[in-house]
């Protein structure tokens, strides 16, 4: 399975990436997910999050998760980007793509990955307010 | 022997840095390392039972047997995504 990961300030480029985008003959299925930053949290209005991330744990966990995954589901590839930084309001933090001959398994492992990233990777939100 | 240890997200708020470095007798559980941190930064305390732990990269129980070198995290529950 082809794994690529990005941990980083830079914007998300969503139409960069789908140029850069490789799939073999047998793939059928390409899921794409955005995790974008709400209007508020909570009751209260923000204007952007604030993220941090333990880095170089970040990147280990990723791995152990992407290497789950490749146990479970016949999956080609999986790209993830998740930004850390200033994120404003209505701008994506996280971008993840799993390529699998199949849907079912395309979507049980981008589920499967970001449950699995919410309970383990040491990645931080401050809201920011105005 | 010195164990580095740093604090992640309002954990660092909470304990007014970043980074200590704590000295610990052979033997020293994390736990134990918890517990001393948790006396010299009190308003962790508070978040004791919620504190996530890793040593290097990895994710630790509290029975896990600390060595020289060894660099300890403490932190809140992640919030990625």
């Amino acid at each position: 399975m082809k794994m690529e990961l990005t941990i980083s300030t830079d914007a998300i480029d969503e139409a960069a990436l789908a140029k850069r985008r490789e799939m073999g003959d047998g793939m059928g299925a390409v899921i794409c997910f955005l995790g974008v930053v709400r209007g508020s949290e909570g009751d209260a209005p923000i204007t952007a999050i604030d993220y941090e991330a333990h880095e170089q744990m970040a990147r280990h966990q990723f791995g152990l998760i992407f290497d789950a995954i490749e146990k479970r589901w016949p999956v080609e590839s999986v790209r993830l980007i998740h930004r850390i930084g200033v994120v404003p309001v209505n701008e994506p933090s996280l971008w993840v793509e799993v390529v699998a001959p199949h849907r079912p398994e395309a979507f049980d492992a981008c589920q499967f990955l970001i449950d699995e990233m919410k309970k383990k990777v040491p990645i931080w939100k401050k809201p920011l307010s105005v | 022997m010195i164990i580095a240890v740093q604090f992640w997200s309002y954990f660092a708020d909470f304990a007014g840095c970043k980074k200590t470095e704590i000295e610990i007798e052979n033997g020293t559980t994390l736990a134990k390392l918890h517990e001393r941190v948790c006396e010299q930064f009190p308003k962790l305390a508070e978040a004791k039972n919620s504190t996530l732990k890793a040593v290097g990269v990895n994710y630790q129980d509290d029975d896990f047997v600390l060595s020289d070198g060894d660099e300890v995290s403490f932190f809140p529950p992640v919030q990625g995504g």
